[in-house]
């Protein structure tokens, strides 16, 4: 079997191959490149001490990081999280705790180094056995939430070589097994203290849990023996302490980053921004954080008129995608702070696909057209989105608005979650209008919500196209990342001609902090415990 | 009190205490029967979209949490539980409900009791003052003060006030919640202003009564009777005429009490404030049935002792009501 070594000595690379690090090569340049780049290069002195307060729309839902998903988003608790590998400020994939790997040929088997010297929060060592308890665990369905299981569901058996060595043998080829684990995220917590995984999680990450009073504050104090350093051999993060607020309300959050008493909040409203930045830029930063995914209408396409065996049902989606206006939503729902997509990924994203074909422009009267044609005018359609987002269904209302134009008799609703997916369920709506984001790995995206044996997939829409799911499959087990980019430019242009996802808007968040907080830079996307960025990169120089 | 009217006191205090259990009783199947028929699969929450469809997954979390077995059943061990004072665990966060809850129900008694006694020391003394003074200057600033706090939304006055206090003057904290053991100076200035912003709008309500109250108190024959003793004043207004007048300011303050109890939703978002309505509110959401069971039983629990205390209150203030 022969494997391609990743080293972290990697010489420059462009952005293209670098967001290649499902691969062997590119996954060592994004290291090298990761920490060349980090703000510590160019940062004077950053100062050590202080304590960030960080209000946050959400807060967790659990403290187990296996239980419970903690997105490196929106969460305070994710400053207590480290996985095996570790992403960069534009979300490539990076060496952390794992400090080089190599993977075969044939993409099966993933060979991982792990760092020597590093420690979990009790000092317990970091070594291949802890990741290799870690994942078993994760793949346990009574000590995991399926959706962080199900990074690890190709993973058929996991071997400790030595000490700091780690063999993972893959049940069938995958190029995306890395960004799996990265991103759902796969967190490590200490072997020996999984009886308190639930009231004190003992991590690896930057900073060590102290308290958590759920929607009130979460605690966590600089871990001292963290591994990671500068660019100067300091050792990071800078800051002694990290104060999370949930703050659920978006002005609630604002105001409190006003008042002073935060220094740092995330997903401004997007009717804020532009004021807020005008007045407010002498005493705030703010980062326009573009987002990996986008805004887009699901289409309940398993049963009824719309469906994917019915005759007309091809047509009338497309029905419904010609009376969408998406520059009236960009204007009404985002402020015009919002951009325009063919596909899943926008143009801020390495993914983005300039090639994808069939997109459905604004045409109402076509949509009219083929209403009267199929003699489906008045066909009923209910327009539904989930109540905890906004601009879900302040588009959805706006989309209501438009079918009706078009001579659908569109209804609207919103529900929470599990209304919704009792709907889901029953195939009892029409259109979902909803969003998806945080997939920096398209696989995270086509395979979930495209592919037609996708679990979501079947819940959701119901949408089954096989050049689709062949050209899905075969990206997952492509190397290259050109040639995987054509792949599912492929897959868009199919998606768009059948309707039954229609894309939207990329949706950026906003961002904004204290004047005084410095060499802070949340990633790509978002995420804010990041390499050689986010909080670990962050001090007062006050 | 003599002491056989302590002794009527007892008896009606432990009859009183003894029509709580049914109460309690039918309060727990009703919220347990209306939880369990809320719209939404729990298991599909827990288990996420990955694993929703899992027959596997489904039979794992149902054996893990007795969602298995019939509902009439589950409610007897939950039930039988409750009793003891076990709750459960969350489903969500899988921690004791219990815990989940004395995390929150400090935080909502803390700003219910302040956010009350505010309102009765603004309302009594001014809606006290307009009857007393009717028609006068006085009389006109109370009504128009309480007309205007009945009509202010209270999240509207909420804002208010924090543009005013926090952005503009900068004297209190917009949002967040301190413990008072943990730091009573620093929980008392993240207190006022939701304080501000509950006690405001109950103080409108409770002025107005207390008003009207007593001017019927006032236009008794006993308070004519007692000024033609040669009474002082003071002494017919504030020993005899209020002591009437406050009974349905009681009433009405202990029902507000308990409202307040229940949460404030919308407030307690205005302020980040973590109280027990904004999770059950969530838990509600998640449809995380143990907690909301726990938190809407508790409530309850608390609104029927509110109730008797203020109807043991209405005894010590007017031995002539009556005791059926």
């Amino acid at each position: 079997m022969s494997e391609k070594k990743i080293s972290n000595t990697f010489g420059k690379q462009s952005r293209r191959e670098f967001l290649a690090s499902t691969t062997a090569g590119v996954a060592a340049a994004a290291s090298a490149a990761a920490m060349a780049s980090m703000p510590g290069t160019a940062l004077a002195a950053p100062k050590r001490g202080g304590t960030l307060r960080f209000a946050t729309r959400v807060d967790g839902r659990g403290l187990d990081p296996h239980r419970n998903i903690i997105y490196y988003v929106s969460n305070p608790l994710a400053a207590t999280t480290q996985g095996l590998l570790d992403l960069n400020t534009k979300m490539e994939i990076v060496p952390g705790i794992g400090s080089e790997w190599t993977i075969s040929d044939d993409l099966m088997t993933y060979t991982f180094k792990i760092r020597e010297g590093v420690e979990f929060h009790n000092g317990r060592t970091v070594d291949a056995e802890a990741v290799k308890w870690n994942y078993e665990r994760i793949m346990d369905p009574k000590t995991s939430h399926a959706f962080t299981r199900s990074s690890l569901k190709e993973v058929d058996t996991i071997t400790v070589l030595d000490k700091y060595t780690l063999r993972i043998r893959l049940k069938g080829p995958s190029a995306v097994f890395l960004a799996n684990v990265v991103y759902y995220p796969c967190n490590l917590i200490a072997p020996d203290s999984a009886d308190q995984a639930d009231t004190h999680p003992i991590g690896c990450g930057p900073f060590k849990f102290v308290s958590w009073k759920r929607y009130a504050k979460t605690e966590m104090v600089r871990f001292e023996n963290y591994f990671e350093t500068d660019s100067l051999g300091n050792q990071l993060p800078y800051l002694d302490a990290i104060e999370g607020y949930p703050k659920k309300e978006d002005k609630v959050r604002l105001t409190a980053l006003r008042t002073g008493e935060v220094d740092l909040i995330e997903n401004m409203a997007y009717s804020d921004v532009g004021a807020f930045k005008k007045n407010n830029s002498d005493k705030y930063n703010t980062w326009d954080i573009p987002q990996v995914g986008c805004a887009y209408l699901a289409v309940q396409s398993k049963i009824g008129p719309f469906a994917m065996d019915h005759p007309n049902g091809k047509l009338m989606r497309q029905a419904l995608a010609h009376a969408i206006d998406r520059e009236a939503i960009h204007q009404a729902v985002f402020n015009g702070l919002s951009e325009s997509v063919a596909g899943f990924y926008s143009t801020s994203s390495p993914w983005h696909m300039p090639g994808i074909k069939n997109v459905k422009e604004y045409d109402p009267e076509k949509s009219k057209f083929i209403l009267r044609k199929l003699n489906a005018m008045g066909t009923p359609i209910a327009v539904v989105a989930r109540d905890t987002y906004e601009y879900m269904h302040n588009s959805g209302e706006l989309v209501h608005s438009m079918l009706l134009d078009a001579g659908f008799k569109a209804t609207n609703g919103k529900f929470d979650n599990p209304v919704l997916r009792q709907k889901y369920k029953k195939s009892d709506y029409g259109i979902d209008s909803t969003a998806n984001s945080y997939r920096f790995e398209p696989d995270g995206w086509y395979s979930r919500n495209v592919l037609s044996t996708a679990p979501s997939t079947k819940l959701r829409t119901g949408y089954k196209n096989e050049r689709a799911d062949k050209l899905i499959i075969e990206a997952r087990a492509t190397r290259d990342f050109q040639k995987r980019l054509e792949l599912y430019t492929e897959v868009e242009s199919e998606v768009n001609e059948d309707c039954a996802l229609i894309y939207t808007h990329a949706v950026p968040l906003t961002s904004a902090g204290t004047k005084n907080l410095k060499g802070y830079q949340p990633a790509f996307a978002g995420p804010f415990n990041i390499a050689g960025g986010g909080i670990r990169t962050a001090y007062f120089d006050k | 009190m003599c002491l056989g009217g302590a002794y009527n006191m007892l008896i009606y205090t432990i009859n009183r205490i003894l029509q709580i259990i049914p109460v309690i009783f039918i309060l727990s199947v009703l919220v347990f029967g209306f939880v369990h028929a809320l719209p939404g699969d729990v298991i599909d929450t827990m288990a996420g979209v990955e694993a929703g469809e899992d027959p596997e997954v489904r039979a794992a979390l149902e054996e893990e949490f007795g969602l298995n077995k019939p509902i009439y059943v589950q409610y007897f061990i939950w039930i039988g539980k409750a009793m003891q004072g076990d709750f459960g665990n969350s489903l969500v966060t899988r921690r004791p409900v219990n815990t989940e809850l004395i995390e929150r129900i400090p935080a909502t008694m803390y700003l219910a009791l302040v956010g009350i006694t505010l309102s009765v020391l603004i309302a009594v003394p001014l809606g006290t003052l307009a009857a007393v003074r009717r028609n006068s200057p006085t009389d006109y600033a109370a009504q128009v003060t309480s007309l205007a706090g009945i009509s202010i939304p209270e999240f509207w006055f909420a804002i208010l006030c924090i543009l005013l206090f926090s952005l503009h003057l900068a004297w209190l904290p917009s949002s967040g919640y301190v413990e008072f053991f943990d730091d009573p100076g620093k929980s008392i200035w993240y207190l006022i202003l939701p304080a501000l912003a509950v006690g405001f709008r109950q103080a409108a309500f409770t002025t107005r009564l207390t008003r009207s109250s007593m001017l019927d108190e006032i236009s008794k024959e006993y308070v004519d009777t007692a000024r033609s003793l040669g009474l002082p004043e003071r002494k017919v207004i504030y020993k005899y005429t209020l002591r009437n007048a406050l009974i349905p300011t009681i009433t009405i303050s202990g029902l507000q009490l308990a409202n307040l109890l229940g949460g404030t939703v919308v407030l307690e978002s205005i302020f980040a404030w973590p109280g027990i309505g904004q999770a059950i509110f969530q838990s509600i959401q998640l449809r995380d049935f143990p907690v909301i069971q726990a938190g809407v039983l508790v409530l309850g629990v608390m609104v029927v002792v509110i109730n008797l205390l203020v109807d043991l209150l209405y005894r010590v203030l007017n031995p002539r009501v009556g005791m059926g």
